[in-house]
């Protein structure tokens, strides 16, 4: 068996988390960490070392991606492929694991390897619980994207590996960019949340870009979209709007009704900014500030610049 | 000579011959209709009738007086070869149709006015034109009908002119035939059955216990043959008098819907074949924006019920999995939670705590058993007014206790919205609790917990002697068992928010007044109030959902409330309380919104 | 058109309990259907009624696992098949072997629809590897599907883009949430399912491979989930500086 950990994902920026895992899992056990490239070097990718497979295309859909790492794999044995667990990752770490007939660990968070087992952490039950899974190797994982640091070690050694001719089933008939504007909140890692405490709708930009530093997208009470129409209607979160389990929940100017808790109680974490002490909302949250909002906002969003 | 005298005799062996056949008409069709036609049910109408045009509504002044200038232009036209000779009777008749005609004056103004407001509806819903020109000439007959009989009533007395009289009373004879016998009968087999009776479509027990296949069981009405006779006499029976559209909360707040029109549709539709069932002319928000307020149901004068029209319609949506996510996502919680919130049973008697309050299963010797509804007992804004409940009863030495997590939501919610199944399997899971406590008084501090309970409940196997908190208020204070120190009697003016199902459905009006006035010094009175009270925006499950809309109606009603010039609103349905105080908040109208018993409690040392 | 759905009976994690040592009790703990694969039966139902045919709902799992199966029905999928055995809990593999082995017992399928997760675990990876083992074409994350001469036609849902594919049939599709609103099953119509027909299948009959080494879980527990209700003093830098430690203590910031 080679001594290899191999990560691969479509995505540039996850690449280079993948790179993380794989170099920390590399260390421990004395291996080391390949890059897999599909069809060309890509820039963004930092890594010490890479292995570029010729033969699938750029940009190559995931049934023929899947193909082309199984070959790769069949050839050059690697004890462990990291693939990161986007949408189309995780149907490549499928194909993968059930092609070569691997074990499978996903949507995996701290890696170890103790002698042959593989070790990972992953929460399930909507975050409740966590898990701790192992299985022998060589084995596929799918790693939570945002969970490592990108890597920034860096080399130039590149090997290659020319898989053959590669053809899938499924066709590709246009590929475009996601339509702008229509944000998901219920997808969202972190939302901030606009309440009436804020007093203009010339001050939501405010908001939005605290949410953008936190990677996140911004939300509201009812009285924001559907009274005064600041917002559009999916924003509203709550009983009549939509229901959201983020990691971060901001909730700014918010009293705290029981229709909107309804639509976010089950967020991971909750911070509450209110000037009332009384207000429900700080029962339902994990961190309260008793200030005024307009002094609050920026003063986190400084904080969090300067951590950058 | 000659010739007028037997034109004159052809004309009023007509007459009378056409007066006859109303009441022929009438006797069979409501036989037909097994309305029965019994003394008692006609009493009984009659008094209904009085009661409500001495009461000043337009609509039953209109109808009275219709029925009153039909009735005496029949009476002239009969006894018109005796009537010279019989001074008494002339003075008699005379003295009743003045008024008649005046009525009848007023009605016509009342109806030109309605006519154009309904044609401006009918531009807001984009009616089609077939279907607007149809109301038109059915709202024409009407006028026709009213204009005759009025005129009819004032041509008797010019003796010159009797010829014209009966020809006249022909003619309006035969439209009242023609298009008002139907209306008559439905009016009359609905005597007892309208507000707050509702069609039950199937009993779960009997499909539980295997009387009735499951297989069988249809809820809801997907096309015209699936009304039962009732239904289809009941939208046959509109002839656009459109009472229902004018105190239609819906209508004024700009929502897809009016009562009228929705009738007139299905009436016509199936008339024209019924090509593709109901919902090839209704539309399904239409159906969601009815808050089943009833206030068509009551006001409409010929007895049209359009929410029983309404439910088995919604029944049919529910079936097909016509949801959005906020209705499904209320029903699911109904199903998972027992609340249609979604929260733990476990958190339901969180309100109470640290307030010494007994649950039933601790205390089983509690005088009522207090029924805290799913809105007082999570909305945390609401549960202050199960706090001043508690307070109000333990200070008047009520010996009372809740069912903490045992008590599962009424099922109103459930019921309105369309889901049967659901609302049933939740009264029936309510009943063995009570049952099992061995219940036999029950307060609530939501009309609409109050209204299945009392109403409902019954025929679910759930007798109780249910009370409204405000009727428990009001004898409390009554019976000097709930002392008021004249000192903390509140220098402020209040008005009180009638709730649809505590008022319209329920008859309740003077209690939360006298409640009230036990613990403030001004209580006024809004435009709209008692059982002409004006809807909160929340009943037929609209609490829980969305419905397209100009404007709310909460906020409809919070500046009627406005008007009044009070400093704050009191409600008596945790509902309204929500609606109100949110909309106070949004039109500013700077008032302050409070149930009936968080007031008292404030008095109360 | 025969369409196969599959449906997980999948622990409520709203109605998960703590045991001792914080570790969550799944014994006996609470199941529901998962929630997405709703989805799954409702795109399952319009195919049909745009193309005829039969629904047909899988599942694995106890006796209990029947009321997620009675759910898929009483939405109205015409019959249900349940294989008689443990959840595989974490091991993906094992559970899309499977589920296919059950899949191609039942004869041929047009489409078999998953949702893009599942409640409990979100991995995603049975779909693919169903239809590896069932040696079918797969689309992952599908928004719309359109079936035509043979073919599927679907749009897929990624990250930052949204693609167009094509797809022979037989074909394994996921569908995300987006892709359409399940329809609420009324009570009688989850009475009426009690009569629909569900097969029983025990696992061991299927003979499934147990795979070259099985995912296996160690341990678990329970993060603590009440809300803390710290309030953070301080003026606003102050206040904000905290908040910031805090949340990166969490492990919420990116
Ligand atoms: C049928 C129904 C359904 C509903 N559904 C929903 C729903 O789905 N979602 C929803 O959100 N609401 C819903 N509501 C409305 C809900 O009841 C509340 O009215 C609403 O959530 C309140 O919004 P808010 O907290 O933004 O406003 P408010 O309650 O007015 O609270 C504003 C808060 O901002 C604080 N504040 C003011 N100024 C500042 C400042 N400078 N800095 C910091 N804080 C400040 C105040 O102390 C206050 O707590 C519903 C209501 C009804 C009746
Ligand atoms: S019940 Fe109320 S809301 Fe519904 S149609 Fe009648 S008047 Fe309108
Ligand atoms: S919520 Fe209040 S006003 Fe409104 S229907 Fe009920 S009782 Fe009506």
């Amino acid at each position: 068996m080679s001594e290899q950990v191999w990560a691969y994902s479509g995505s540039g920026e996850v690449q280079c988390e993948l790179m993380s895992a794989a170099l920390e899992l590399a260390e421990k056990s004395g291996r080391s960490a390949v890059a897999v490239e599909l069809g060309r070097q890509r820039e963004e990718v930092v890594a010490q070392s890479r292995l570029v497979v010729k033969g699938a295309g750029d940009d190559p859909l995931p049934e023929v991606a899947a193909e082309a790492l199984t070959r790769a794999a069949r050839s050059r044995h690697p004890s462990t492929i990291l693939v990161g667990a986007t949408r189309n990752g995780r149907e490549v770490a499928s194909r993968v694991a059930a092609r070569l007939g691997w074990p499978c660990l996903s949507e995996a968070s701290k890696l170890s390897i103790d002698g042959a087992q593989l070790q990972a952490n992953r929460t399930v039950f909507a975050g409740k619980v966590v898990a701790t899974v192992s299985c022998g190797l060589p084995a596929v994982v799918t790693i939570k994207p945002a969970f490592y640091p990108k890597s920034t070690a860096s080399g130039k050694e590149v090997d290659e590996f020319d898989a053959g001719e590669l053809t899938g089933v499924v066709k590709l008939l246009s590929r475009r960019k996601k339509e702008a504007g229509a944000v998901d909140l219920r997808k969202a890692k972190a939302i901030v949340s606009a309440g009436r405490g804020v007093k203009r709708k010339e001050d939501l930009p405010m908001l939005q870009s605290l949410a953008e530093e936190l990677g996140g997208a911004l939300g509201c009470s009812r009285p924001l979209s559907s009274d005064l129409g600041w917002l559009p209607e999916e924003c509203h979160i709550g009983l009549t709007g939509v229901t959201v389990k983020p990691d971060l929940y901001v909730a700014v100017g918010i009293s705290g009704q029981l229709q909107h808790i309804a639509g976010m109680k089950d967020s991971k974490v909750v911070v509450a900014v209110n000037t009332d002490k009384d207000a429900p909302i700080f029962q339902a949250s994990d961190y309260g500030i008793v200030a005024d909002l307009y002094q609050v906002v920026p003063a986190i969003k400084k904080a969090l610049e300067s951590r950058r | 000579m000659v010739l007028l005298a037997a034109a004159y005799i052809v004309t009023y062996a007509v007459s009378l011959l056409s007066a006859a056949a109303i009441f022929a008409t009438v006797f069979v069709r409501s036989r037909r209709a097994s309305a029965g036609l019994g003394a008692g049910r006609l009493l009984e109408l009659t008094r209904e009738e009085a009661r409500r045009s001495i009461s000043g509504d337009p609509v039953f002044l209109m109808h009275a007086s219709i029925a009153l200038g039909v009735g005496v232009s029949i009476a002239e036209v009969v006894l018109a070869p005796v009537l010279p000779a019989l001074f008494a009777l002339r003075i008699l008749l005379l003295a009743v149709s003045v008024p008649a005609t005046a009525g009848l004056a007023v009605a016509f103004a009342w109806r030109v006015q309605r006519f154009v407001q309904s044609k401006s509806v009918e531009r807001s819903l984009h009616t089609t034109g077939a279907f607007s020109s149809a109301s038109t000439r059915m709202q024409g007959i009407l006028m026709v009908a009213i204009a005759l009989t009025a005129s009819e009533l004032v041509v008797a007395w010019l003796p010159a002119f009797a010829l014209v009289d009966a020809a006249v009373s022909i003619v309006r004879n035969s439209l009242v035939v023609a298009y008002y016998v139907g209306p008559t009968v439905n009016l009359i087999s609905r005597v007892g059955t309208r507000l707050p009776s509702v069609e039950t479509p199937f009993v779960l027990s009997d499909i539980m216990s295997g009387k009735v296949d499951a297989s069988t069981v249809r809820s809801g009405v997907g096309d015209y043959p699936d009304f039962s006779p009732k239904e289809s006499l009941s939208f046959d029976s509109c002839v656009e008098i459109g009472a229902c559209e004018a105190s239609c909360p819906a209508t004024a707040a700009g929502r897809p819907l009016s009562p009228r029109v929705l009738m007139r549709k299905l009436s016509l539709h199936s008339d024209a074949g019924g090509e593709g069932g109901p919902f090839a002319v209704v539309g399904e928000d239409e159906l969601w924006s009815c808050t089943s307020c009833g206030a068509c149901v009551s006001s409409c004068p010929v007895g049209v019920k359009h929410l029983d029209i309404v439910y088995d319609l919604r029944r049919d949506l529910v079936a097909r999995g016509k949801l959005d996510k906020e209705k499904a996502g209320m029903l699911e919680n109904l199903a998972r939670s027992q609340n249609p919130y979604g929260f733990k049973q476990s958190d339901r008697a969180k309100w109470a705590e640290g307030l010494g309050v007994q649950t039933a299963s601790e205390s089983s010797r509690a005088e009522y058993v207090y029924w805290v509804g799913c809105v007082a007992s999570f909305d945390q804004r609401a549960q202050r007014v199960a706090r001043s409940m508690a307070k109000i009863m333990k200070s008047a030495g009520v010996s009372f206790a809740i069912l903490g997590q045992d008590e599962a939501c009424v099922g109103d919610p459930a019921r309105r919205l369309g889901e049967e199944g659901r609302y049933q399997e939740l009264v029936y899971q309510n009943v063995e609790k009570l049952n099992s406590l061995g219940a036999k008084k029950v307060v609530t501090t939501c009309p609409h917990c109050f209204n299945s309970l009392k109403n409902e409940y019954p025929r679910f196997g759930g007798e109780y002697e249910v009370v409204h908190h405000t009727q428990l208020i009001s004898d409390l204070v009554r019976s000097g068992r709930l002392k008021v120190p004249p000192d903390r009697v509140r220098e402020v003016s209040v008005t009180l928010h009638d709730a649809c199902y505590a008022s319209r459905y329920n008859n309740i009006f003077d209690e939360p007044r006298e409640a009230l006035g036990s613990s403030v010094s001004d209580v006024r009175e809004m435009k709209r109030n008692g059982e002409k009270t004006f809807c909160c925006g929340a009943g037929g499950s609209n609490y829980w959902f969305k419905v397209p809309e100009q404007r709310t109606i909460s906020g409809i009603r919070a500046k009627e409330a406005a008007e009044t010039g009070a400093k704050a609103v009191a409600t008596e349905c945790p509902f309204c309380l929500s609606m109100l105080e949110d909309s106070s908040k949004v039109m500013g109208t700077g008032m302050e919104v409070r149930d009936v018993a968080e007031i008292v409690a404030d008095a109360v040392p | 058109m025969r369409i196969a759905v599959c449906v997980k009976h999948a622990i409520d994690e709203t109605e998960l309990k703590t045991g001792p040592g914080g570790r969550p009790v799944l014994e006996g703990a609470a199941c529901k259907v998962s929630v997405f694969d709703k989805n799954a039966v409702e795109e399952a139902l319009r195919m049909r009624s745009a193309q005829g045919g039969e629904v047909v709902a899988f599942t694995i799992g106890s006796e209990d696992a029947r009321k997620s199966l009675k759910e898929a029905l009483a939405m109205g999928a015409d019959r249900g098949v349940l294989v008689v055995g443990a959840q595989a809990s974490l091991d993906t593999g094992r559970t899309a072997r499977t589920i296919a082995a059950a899949v191609k017992k039942e004869g041929a399928f047009d489409v078999v629809l998953c949702s893009e997760g599942s409640s409990d675990t979100y991995s995603g990876q049975v779909p693919p590897m169903l239809a590896e083992a069932l040696g079918t074409a797969y689309v992952g994350y599908a928004r719309k599907i359109q079936l035509e001469g043979g073919k599927a036609k679907v749009e897929r849902l990624l990250e930052d883009s949204v693609e167009e594919v094509e797809a022979p049939m037989p074909v394994v599709v996921s569908v995300v949430s987006e892709i359409n609103e399940p329809r609420y099953p009324t009570l009688i119509q989850i009475m009426q399912a009690s009569k629909k027909p569900v097969q029983e299948i025990p696992e061991s009959q299927l003979a499934v491979d147990p795979g070259s080494s099985p995912v296996a879980v160690l341990g678990m527990s329970v993060q603590t989930s009440s809300r803390k209700r710290v309030i953070i003093e301080g003026g606003p830098e102050d206040a904000a500086a905290k908040l910031i430690q805090e949340l990166e203590k969490e492990g919420v910031l990116r």
